[in-house]
């Protein structure tokens, strides 16, 4: 099974994982992409976002168990083919979450392009930026290496 | 095959009765948030599409704003539709007019 470790710098991500444990419990009633469903009847609605809301509930645990003791003893997290399309899709619900809730203030052209002056940010959008691009950085590290397990899987 | 399928959808259909029969798009939106390398992958995954071809429904979506990624009975678009959801793509579906 192909696993990549990383090593992170505790003193940097640390503070970032108070943000994302933030943003789980906002997260564990409602869609990080709320769906437009109006082809549906409502019963059935309800179902598909009942479903809808329990992967995503099950995705945000698979990513919060990579910062478990051993992080903070080692700060090294380990992705494999069984957790990486869960941290995957838990990364980008925690940036649609992010972009909605805390980025407001920054433009979705700059928020793309990251073309962003942090000394001029307020302390908290300053930390939900560097979320941001911390959870887009995991996301490309696991799409990079380990994209052929999740599409065979 | 995602479980919601098992769910009855005959029991309290409102009195507009929801158009099934036909054809039916599934349509992905531009959102600001997703790497172009996310959504790639998961036409890939999702829709079994070969890179070039995720690619150009990618480069659809970003630079017109939506990409009609599946066309077909209206069962298997809700499968596409909610696999994609579950990726937190923006997919909607849409009856297709144009057969």
């Amino acid at each position: 099974m192909k696993r990549v470790e990383v090593k992170l710098s505790l003193p940097v991500v640390a503070p970032l994982l108070d943000v994302i444990r933030e943003l789980s419990f906002e997260l564990e009633k409602i869609l990080a992409a709320p769906q437009a469903l109006h082809d549906l009847d409502q019963e059935f609605r309800g179902a598909w976002i009942g479903e809808l809301l329990e992967g995503q509930n099950e995705d945000l645990r698979a990513l919060l168990a990579l910062f478990d003791g051993d992080f903070f003893a080692e700060g090294v997290v380990a992705f494999d083919e069984n957790n990486a399309e869960p941290i995957v899709r838990a990364c980008t619900a925690f940036r649609l979450h992010l972009r909605e809730r805390r980025l407001k203030t920054l433009s979705d052209e700059a928020l793309e392009t990251g073309d962003i002056d942090m000394e001029g940010l307020d302390e908290p959008v300053r930390k939900a930026f560097m979320c941001y691009l911390f959870l887009a950085t995991v996301q490309e590290l696991i799409i990079q290496h380990l994209d052929s397990s999740i599409i065979g899987s | 095959m995602p479980e919601y399928r098992s769910h009855t959808r005959t029991e309290s259909r409102p009195s507009t009765e929801l158009q099934l029969e036909g054809a039916w798009r599934v349509v992905v939106l531009n959102d600001p948030v997703n790497l172009m390398s996310y959504v790639v992958m998961v036409f890939r995954k999702v829709l079994g599409f070969d890179e070039t071809k995720a690619r150009k429904h990618m480069l659809e979506v970003h630079e017109q704003g939506r990409s009609v990624v599946w066309t077909g009975v209206r069962e298997t678009a809700e499968a596409h539709v909610f696999s994609l959801q579950q990726w937190h793509l923006t997919a909607v579906l849409e009856p297709d007019e144009t057969r």
